[in-house]
């Protein structure tokens, strides 16, 4: 399908980019435009203006000081896969980066549009054609969500991979909009909606995410068909620290599986516990009940249950059997 | 039998680059899409919203009245059926009384740009009449089953049942019988170009020229003539270089038919690029297909019997369908030695886009159900893989019981190749947990000995043009699609002449220029154009050589050529360069024109069963290999560590385009066995782009370590045969035999997903735990 028409703004700060937006209703941010321009040449985005933000240096900055690591929204995923200080002490935070899609998209993508990536389904990311052939979709122009007919809101799933790794470390994000900015836990940036997974006002702008000092250790993993490209059918990131034989702390991330990235809910009972065959096993469980997979993807809903489990299993098993990382926080 | 090459040797080399492969690698080479369209009128196609309708009304008047709009098309222009098969065309090019897929073209627009021609297809009214749909062969074979084709009761385009030996006897004497079902689901080609189609019409002239992605621009010519109701001379198909092919494009094609009614609708030149989507739609790939076979085996390994129903689930309209079916059945001999063969083909029709040709084209889904299970019994029998294969093999050379000839036969030295290369005797078996190693052989025809349409003209015509310049003209119909086939073209020419490779030009597939050609399909072009392409050549080194003896004034038998000097005897003092010879030769007739020509013997051409001569071929290409594979059976992601490959081509005329050759149909076996499947939701192709079409990407290639085996075919050009499908089949089922191997667990559906995995183990741990708690209870 030809690319509908657009009018391009081209702001040089963070403010102008904001009043841009919020002058234009109906507008988006671009940065990569490896999501965004793909749905807009498929029909489902249509801004009328696009907020082209690749020429805001402050959004590119990787800095750090005594209160941890700041990521800019626009540094893209090669940078950041890159950046051996991220590689070094946020791990998951770099593995799930060099993960992502193939090197041309991970050189043009970015972390703010990887964390506000859209959300996904089956019966949404196909062409005007083809979703007008089949009514459209509640999450489109639509009134049914086809993957279930009898519930009241969109299923499709999220499957950016670094919001699972910034939530094991406790990430921030700062965000701007026409009050000015605003800095809240990563995890309130979404909620279980498909169709408005994020909770960002009209014209905000993600310009960062926070990392704390002294992160525990953490990996990320996610199961797709192909060693590249693919989104994750179920990615996983898990974070622990040991005190002696036992579990000091443990967090456990998903995405792929449920229209938000979300921390597993529980983990803090399993603390003062060994990682044993009975502990991992009920780690299994606690994720098998929590995840949401629909018939969003072309793989069955229950392979990304089991395989979300396994990978959450594995990971908890795999790091704390792991020497210790001992990371002084480093000087600004 | 005749011999229609002799035994000429050619010396080996280590091979040359492809002759056009600078012009693609650096961008220079322009594909259909490339070429000059700026003043073209822009071709989109509206098509069916539904799977099957009786089409009530089509409302074309808003597209027409759209300012910009040169021409509108639909099933009222075209009242001629096309298709592949002279005996099952029932196709239009666009939709006539009813649709039978969604994705089916209904109208078409020409307009002065992409813009304008969407928003035409957006004001088309298109109401119709509904009926129910069928996605699957057992849904469209239901006894109350609406007919998608009112004369093919049980929507069964083509049932094949043949039976060659004595079938009960053999399972009476196996000492094992087994019978097991497999499941594969439908492939597409997913060649890395789009279609496209490039048409313009002379109303000065009344002459159409077509430039198009097709592999059989002969057959498509004849098709335009055929819906466009014009004289086959006012014609002209030109092959651009080609993006791939694989099969995609080994029939006339909806789109290139409904270009050139558009072309000649505006009067003008049309330009239609269709999407990956549209590509998808259009399709003619492997269908899915259901296997029941039952195979009997005696301790030693023995075959005794073989009975094998398939069920192809072949899309709305017939296509390739009918050689699909009755190449299942054909190649399930040609390969081993079994005594009874039992056959039983159904080819169906269903609400969905029309199957067709594909690399490997009908062998590899049976092929793939009979490894596995060959694999399996030897295990039960306690035997090795390699030695249950060898337990069967042909001996060339001989007829099979379904009368296909084997001239020549290297799966023997195959099997050798691979089992020494991949170390299998001191590693299957001691693997570490989650490895595995698995083997497969396949085959292939080199050509089909029966051509489709039965002219009675010789099966490949090649003319060699040599002039003042002193260069070759080599003037082919043959479709180059990326297979190398021009190249081969001008090694033949070369070797013959024994003159420089770059002194050889050639031109292809024009039909205005070149000689008639079949196309680019079952694997016929190095077989059948490169014996023509000999034949051409010996006769222009006759007249070369008889100018030099003019020259010479010796006697011609008494001439030697060799790198471009010709001489009296092979110590001769005076001797003539080649420009000399040519200068001495155009004395008497000018320019001078040879024609080399092929034609498969009668014997060759397949038994005289119902559907015998499809199979048939000069001569079988053999391959053996070995799959390595690491299975992770938390997640059930496999990943192939290495394969190693062996192929019997004959004789490799370009080794390194045959290595490429064998790289890319491993690949392309590995595509079907691990990720690649279109999927459809109610009918709509949820797989149309290559995001969701899981091709490996390089990430999972794994090193594949090839090795060529030289039978020398005593018909094949320098004895060679085909070399680019039958490495293909082996693939799919050394994965799976390799699964088995790693993790203990039988796999009978393809593509082997992650998904698919899991639910096996799944299923085996309950399985297990089921026999624990009986045991338990007991």
């Amino acid at each position: 399908m030809t690319l509908a028409d657009f009018r391009l703004a081209q702001p040089l700060t963070v403010e102008d980019a904001v009043a841009a937006c919020c002058q234009n209703p109906g507008s988006r941010y671009v940065a990569g435009g490896t999501d965004l321009l793909v749905n807009m040449r498929r029909g489902i985005a249509g801004p009328r203006v696009l907020v082209d933000l690749s020429g805001i240096d402050e959004l590119t900055a990787i800095s750090s000081d005594a209160s941890g690591r700041t990521i800019g929204a626009g540094v893209t995923l090669a940078a950041l896969a890159r950046n051996t200080e991220v590689a070094g002490r946020y791990r998951a935070l770099a593995q799930a980066a060099a993960a992502i899609a193939g090197p041309g998209h991970r050189a043009m993508a970015t972390v703010g549009g990887n964390l506000c990536l859209d959300t996904r389904c089956i019966y949404y990311n196909q062409s005007e054609w083809w979703r007008s052939a089949n009514a459209y979709c509640l999450k489109n122009r639509g009134d049914t969500c086809h993957v279930a007919p009898q519930g009241q809101r969109c299923h499709a799933a999220f499957s950016g991979d670094l919001a699972p790794a910034l939530l094991v470390y406790g990430a921030e994000i700062t965000v701007a909009g026409a009050q000015g900015q605003r800095r809240i836990p990563l995890s309130e940036l979404y909620v279980e909606d498909g169709k408005a997974h994020l909770t960002l006002a009209a014209g905000e702008l993600l310009v960062a995410a926070h990392l704390p000092p002294a992160p525990p250790s953490a990996a990320y993993e996610k199961v797709r068909q192909r060693g590249a490209i693919d989104f994750p059918l179920a990615g996983v990131a898990v974070a622990l620290a040991a005190t002696g034989a036992t579990l000091g702390s443990l967090r456990i991330a998903l995405t792929g599986t449920n229209s938000w990235p979300f921390l597993l809910a529980g983990t803090d009972a399993f603390v003062g516990r060994t990682v044993d065959d009975k502990l991992l096993q009920e780690i299994d469980r606690l994720v098998q009940k929590q995840v949401q997979p629909m018939r969003t993807t072309l793989v069955s809903a229950n392979y990304r249950r089991l395989a979300a489990a396994a990978l959450a299993r594995r990971l908890t098993a795999r790091l704390f059997a792991e020497p210790a990382l001992s990371l002084a926080p480093t000087p600004g | 039998m005749t011999t229609s090459a002799d035994s000429t040797r050619v010396a080996k080399r280590p091979g040359v680059p492809l002759i056009d492969g600078i012009e693609k690698v650096t961008g220079k080479a322009r594909y259909t899409a490339d070429l000059d369209h700026g003043d073209a009128l822009v071709g989109r196609i509206y098509r069916s919203p539904y799977s099957h309708a009786e089409i009530v009304h089509l409302d074309v008047s808003g597209a027409r009245a759209l300012d910009g709009v040169v021409a509108v098309v639909t099933g009222d222009d075209c009242p001629h059926t096309y298709g592949v098969l002279p005996i099952a065309m029932n196709e239009y090019p666009l939709a006539r009384g009813r649709v039978r897929y969604r994705g089916e073209p209904v109208a078409a627009v020409a307009a002065i740009d992409a813009e304008t021609a969407e928003r035409a297809l957006a004001l088309i009214k298109f109401e119709v009449k509904e009926l129910p749909a069928y996605y699957t062969s057992e849904a469209a074979r239901a006894p109350d089953a609406v007919l998608l084709h009112d004369n093919k009761l049980g929507n069964i385009e083509r049932d094949v049942h043949h039976e060659f030996g004595d079938v009960g006897q053999g399972f009476a004497d196996a000492d094992l019988v087994r019978e097991e079902r497999f499941n594969c689901a439908e492939i597409n080609h997913a060649q890395i170009e789009p279609h496209a189609s490039l048409a313009e019409y002379d109303p000065a002239t009344g002459r159409l020229t077509v430039q198009t992605v097709s592999q059989v621009g002969y057959y498509l010519h004849l098709m335009i003539a055929e819906c466009l109701e014009m004289d086959t001379s006012r014609i002209r198909v030109i092959k651009p270089f080609i993006g791939g092919g694989f099969g995609a494009r080994v029939e006339a094609l909806n789109f290139e038919i409904i270009t050139a009614l558009l072309a000649r609708a505006s009067t003008g030149k049309v330009m239609m690029q269709l999407t990956r989507e549209e590509t998808f739609i259009t399709h003619r790939a492997r269908p899915q297909t259901d296997i029941r076979l039952k195979l009997g085996m005696r301790k030693d390994g023995r075959m005794t019997a073989c009975e094998c129903e398939v069920t192809q689930r072949g899309g709305a309209y017939a296509g390739y369908g009918i050689i699909t079916i009755l190449y299942a059945g054909a190649l399930l001999q040609g390969i081993y030695d079994i005594p009874a063969v039992k056959y039983d083909g159904y080819r169906v029709y269903a609400n969905l886009p029309p199957c067709g040709a594909m690399r490997g084209h009908g062998s590899v889904d049976t092929r793939h159900a009979f490894e596995c299970l060959v694999d399996r019994m030897a295990r039960e029998l306690g035997l090795d893989p390699f030695a249950v294969r060898r337990a069967n093999l042909l001996h060339a050379p001989m007829r099979t019981l379904n009368d296909l000839t084997v001239n020549s036969y290297g799966l023997n030295e195959c099997l050798d190749i691979v089992e020494r290369a991949s170390g299998w005797r001191d590693r299957v078996g001691r693997m570490p947990a989650g490895k595995g190693l698995g083997m497969a052989c396949s085959h292939y025809v080199s050509g089909a000995a029966k051509p489709i349409h039965r002219t009675g003209e010789p099966h490949a015509v090649v003319n060699l043009k040599l002039d003042f310049d002193g260069s070759v003209t080599a003037l082919t119909g043959a479709a180059d699609i990326g297979q190398g086939s021009s190249t081969m073209v001008a090694i033949a020419v070369a070797e013959t002449l024994d003159i420089s490779l770059d002194r050889v030009r050639v031109v292809a597939a024009d039909t205005a220029v070149t000689p008639k050609d079949n196309g680019a399909y079952s694997s016929r072009i190095t077989f059948m154009v490169g014996n023509a392409a000999i034949d051409a050549a010996k006769k222009l080194k006759a007249v070369l050589v008889a100018a030099a003896a003019r020259k010479l004034e010796a006697r011609p038998e008494d001439i030697e050529c060799a790198g471009e000097t010709f001489r009296v005897g092979s110590g001769g003092q005076s001797a003539l360069p080649f420009a000399d010879v040519v200068a001495a030769a155009l004395v008497d007739e000018g320019a001078i024109t040879v024609k080399g020509t092929f034609t498969t013997p009668v014997e060759a051409q397949g038994g005289k069963h119902r559907g015998g001569a499809v199979g048939s071929t000069m001569g079988f290409s053999y391959a053996a290999q070995v799959v390595e594979v690491s299975v992770d059976d938390a997640t059930g992601t496999v990943s192939v560590d290495k394969v190693w490959t062996a192929l019997d081509c004959g004789h490799a005329i370009n080794p390194l385009a045959v290595e490429g050759q064998i790289q890319g149909s491993v690949w392309m076996g590995m595509g079907q066995a691990m990720c690649e499947e279109t999927r459809y939701l109610d009918g709509l192709p949820a797989h149309a782009s290559l995001l969701e079409y899981r091709m490996p990407t390089i990430a999972e290639s794994p090193p594949i370590e090839t090795y060529i085996v030289e039978s020398n075919d005593p018909y094949g050009p320098f004895g060679a045969k085909e070399a680019s499908e039958g490495a293909l089949a082996g693939f799919p089922p050394a994965l799976v035999n390799a699964i088995a191997n790693a993790i203990k667990i039988d796999l009978n559906e393809l593509p082997v997903t992650p998904d698919r995995v899991m639910e096996t183990l799944v299923q085996r741990r309950r399985q297990t735990r089921l026999a624990k708690t009986v045991k338990a209870a007991q």
